[in-house]
């Protein structure tokens, strides 16, 4: 089967040019799912960033567009949610997934145009979610607020995406396992136990009480953890060693690294339920896994740190790695700053604050969507044999979102351990410490946390200015006419005047 | 939750865990399949894309780089 | 070297364990739950939301107020919940069993509600919630919390003045033109019948809601009375 497709790819004896056709077959395709998949992901990203802004403004000044109900704040913020995480971010992540998998493991994707059903079910899936969303189907449950008839076109969706990742594997011509084909493999099989799992325990047939909150809490925190980081690192593994030419300095540390999350991240989504009514044991065993935490993220940053170590000048040519390796220290930021979250008396500030909103942005936008932004920066040249239209757009889209995403958890995060501190302080021996925090009521907790809230619109500014750069781009580059001749990726220079990294 | 479930059901239940982990691990590496892990570091290169060659130049492409210094 | 099958026992097995843990030995454990009677009140607690309350929390879904407001009360000993008047005790398991869906909530834009019931009751409460559903600054000034008006509609009116016409409890800049009349939607009708129920009830028996006090602390407080007297 697979012979006998590359025997007819590289007619050519010359093993070099075999090796060309042979890479260059694989990206091509991947081509049309990869494209529907990355298309619609960045119509989702502008849907969600429009909806974001909205929320966040409306945060700080209520009134604003106050008086459409499908638009008020437990509707926006949802809707952005879940534009961002399924519309962009799983749309983007498939697209990721199964043009890694498909060079990693050495195999073409076949019957690709199959995949484009995946593709539409998904997106409309992701849409007869959000508009149930408008009308007042929403769950409410964080995470899975789409309604009950949404979620079976997504699974449907996810059932092909899944089936093909792991056939690519399957038949793959690759005698190793790469660690990135590791954490694909892992997300692809962990993705679809957790959302069923939720979805039959929560949406069809809620348990009983608050093991509600343990489950939604068990998916929710897996999700990043399961989903997104895995696809996030295998990303980072990949590109990392790719884009620099020197392999990741320790493929040991990889694999540890990989072991150690699979165990803890499992756990640590309890952390989520600390001091609520549910049973301690749990919650102690969410707060160690959380501390386990440490194992694999500090494995892992110091793994893409010592292979960055000496090429960092690379950063200035190449957009891709600037993404990633924006991503990968804040990875292991987030991930530390989680960590510490699930503190018991770090919580008990932190908690039910906006520190936590600070939080998740960090992990799922400076780290996922950063790394995704390089990998996209990375893939579609390949796969549409052109070179991005705009450098300064580039330039323009990175400086924008690391500057913006920066403040905006920076901020968010001081605002809200002022907002914890100031709940927590009503009267009592620590009430003197910080005269300006104690003895709060509601209102003076608004007025402490309303600066940080309008810091978070301005850096949401910004962070728009960055996808509009990355959207207008990205289309320019769907439009712009292919470079007569171009067959393989040959327009790449291919002996780079910097210096070799070595 | 009662205290005997913590000693009697949850922690025989972890020491089970972590015992056949460990058995997991002593088996892997008894049948070789924790040996030559480092080879597996080279698999993403070959001989189109080898160790050595960057591969990724994009803003460099529209302007040449000067040689020092940042651009941006 | 195919190592294909290791790696997804490993993968297959974290995933197992984390549910039977946290999930499953949890989800057989809460069948022992139920509610206890109370000889002071003659009731079983927790008890049933009324008809109109379960349609209410629907409204409280729809509108996702969980997003800004929590249904648990932190115990005693972490947290200032009882401080502020969030509740008398910390919220247990107990209290949710007869809850279709659990609103725990992660954020606290605004107050704790799962004792609102307590401090907003009767004829007082339910003004109160029209004036801060219409709009927050009524009542609380300063308050980020959304105006809902859509949960109250505009009307003409017709023959006769509705009784249940809300305007006549609000300040006069929001009066309504001239021969029109502010009545509130059923939708709003239910959200506030969810909130003046929303109470919970006394502990069992056995029960404490102070899990989470470090062992020395009950006797602390034990003493202290000995020490005034
Ligand atoms: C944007 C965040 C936000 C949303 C959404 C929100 N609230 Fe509030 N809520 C607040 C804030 C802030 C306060 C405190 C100031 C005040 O009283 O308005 C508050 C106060 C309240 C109070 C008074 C509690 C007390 O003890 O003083 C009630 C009741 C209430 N909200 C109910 C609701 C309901 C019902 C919804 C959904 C329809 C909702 N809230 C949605 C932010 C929000």
């Amino acid at each position: 089967m697979s012979a006998t497709l590359t025997a007819s790819l590289n007619p050519a004896s010359s093993p070099d040019v075999a090796q060309r056709a042979e890479l260059s077959a694989i990206d091509a395709s991947t081509k049309a799912p990869a494209l529907y998949f990355l298309g619609s992901s960045v119509l989702w990203l502008i849907v969600g960033t429009v909806f974001a802004l909205i929320a966040s403004f409306k945060m700080h000044s209520p009134t604003f567009l106050g008086d459409i109900e499908w638009l008020t704040f437990g509707r926006a913020r949802t809707l952005h949610l879940n534009a961002v995480i399924y519309g962009w971010s799983v749309n983007a992540s498939f697209a990721v997934a199964l043009w890694l998998m498909a060079r990693l493991s050495r195999a073409e994707l076949r019957h690709a145009g199959l995949l484009l059903i995946a593709a539409i079910f998904w997106n409309v899936g992701v849409t007869v979610g959000m508009v149930g969303i408008a009308i007042g189907h929403s769950t409410s449950i964080e995470w899975l607020e789409f309604p009950a008839y949404a979620t079976p076109i997504l699974f449907f969706a996810y059932a092909f995406v899944g089936a093909w990742a792991v056939a690519t594997f399957r038949f793959g011509r690759s005698k190793h396992i790469y660690v990135s084909q590791w954490y694909l493999l892992a997300a692809l099989f962990w993705f679809p136990s957790l959302y069923g799992v939720a979805q039959v325990m929560l949406v069809f047939e809620p348990t009983r009480g608050t093991v509600q909150a343990l489950v939604n809490w068990w998916f929710a925190h897996n999700v990043l953890g399961l989903w997104f980081t895995p696809i996030g690192l295998a990303a980072i593994y990949y590109f990392l060693p790719k884009v620099l030419g020197k392999p990741i300095n320790s493929y040991y540390l990889s694999v540890l690294g990989f072991w150690s999350l699979a165990i803890f991240y499992n756990w640590a989504g309890v952390h989520h339920l600390i001091g609520g009514p549910v049973p301690v044991w749990v919650q102690t065993a969410g707060i160690a896994a959380s501390f386990m935490m440490v194992v694999p993220v500090i494995v892992t940053g110091l793994n893409q740190h010592l292979t960055l170590v000496g090429s960092a000048s690379a950063l200035k040519y190449s957009p891709t790695l600037r993404f990633i390796v924006f991503g990968g220290v804040n990875y292991t930021l987030t991930s530390l700053a989680g960590s510490l979250m699930s503190m018991r008396s770090w919580a008990e500030i932190t908690h039910f604050t906006h520190y936590t909103v600070g939080h998740a942005h960090h992990g799922m936008y400076a780290f996922f969507t950063m790394v995704m932004f390089g990998s996209i920066y990375y893939i579609l040249p390949r796969i549409l044999l052109k070179e991005w239209p705009s450098a300064k757009l580039i330039s323009l889209h990175f400086w924008a979102t690391a500057i913006g995403i920066t403040i905006y958890v920076v901020g968010l995060s001081l605002g809200g351990i002022l907002q914890g501190i100031a709940t927590n302080m009503t009267h009592g021996p620590d009430a003197s410490i910080i005269p300006y925090l104690s003895n709060a009521d509601v209102k003076g907790i608004i007025e402490i946390t309303l600066p940080y809230l309008q810091v978070r619109s301005y850096s949401g500014v910004l962070i728009t200015i960055g996808h509009l750069a990355f959207a207008v781009n990205f289309v320019w580059m769907l439009v712009q006419p292919r470079p007569v001749g171009a067959t393989a990726p040959t327009l790449f220079r291919p002996a780079p005047d910097l210096e070799a990294a070595r | 939750m009662p205290e005997w479930f913590l000693y009697f059901v949850a922690l025989p239940m972890a020491m089970l865990i972590v015992a056949s982990a460990v058995y997991g691990l002593y088996w892997a590496s008894k049948k070789g399949q924790l040996q030559d892990l480092e080879e597996g570091a080279k698999v993403i290169f070959d001989d189109e894309e080898p160790i050595g060659r960057p591969t990724d130049q994009t803003l460099h492409q529209t302007k040449p780089a000067p040689k020092s210094g940042p651009r941006f | 070297m195919n190592r294909a099958p290791l790696i997804f026992l490993g993968i297959f097995f974290a995933i197992a364990f984390s549910w039977t843990g946290i999930v499953l030995t949890n989800h057989l454990g809460y069948a022992k739950l139920q509610p206890v009677f109370n000889e002071d009140e003659g009731k079983a607690f927790p008890q049933r939301l009324p008809g109109e309350a379960i349609r209410g929390k629907e409204v409280y879904r729809d509108l996702g107020c969980v997003y800004c407001h929590t249904q648990q009360v932190r115990h005693a000993g972490y947290g200032v919940d009882l401080e502020r008047g969030w509740g008398e005790r910390g919220s247990v398991a107990r209290d949710y069993i007869h809850e279709k869906r659990v609103y725990l909530g992660t954020m606290r834009t605004g107050p704790d509600l799962r004792n609102v019931g307590a401090r907003f009751a009767g004829e007082g409460g339910r003004d109160w919630h029209i004036q801060h559903f219409y709009d927050a600054q009524i009542t609380s000034k300063g308050s980020i919390m959304p105006n809902y008006r859509f949960l109250f509609e505009t009307r003409p009116i017709v023959g006769e003045p509705s009784p249940k016409a809300v305007q006549s409890k609000l300040p006069p800049q929001y009066q309504p033109p001239a021969g029109h009349e502010i009545v509130l939607t059923q939708r709003g009708e239910d959200l506030i019948a969810y909130l003046l129920a929303l109470k919970d009830g006394p502990l069992g028996p056995d029960e404490t809601s102070r899990l989470y006090v470090p062992k020395e602390e009950p006797k602390k407080e034990a003493s202290q009375p000995e020490a005034a007297k």
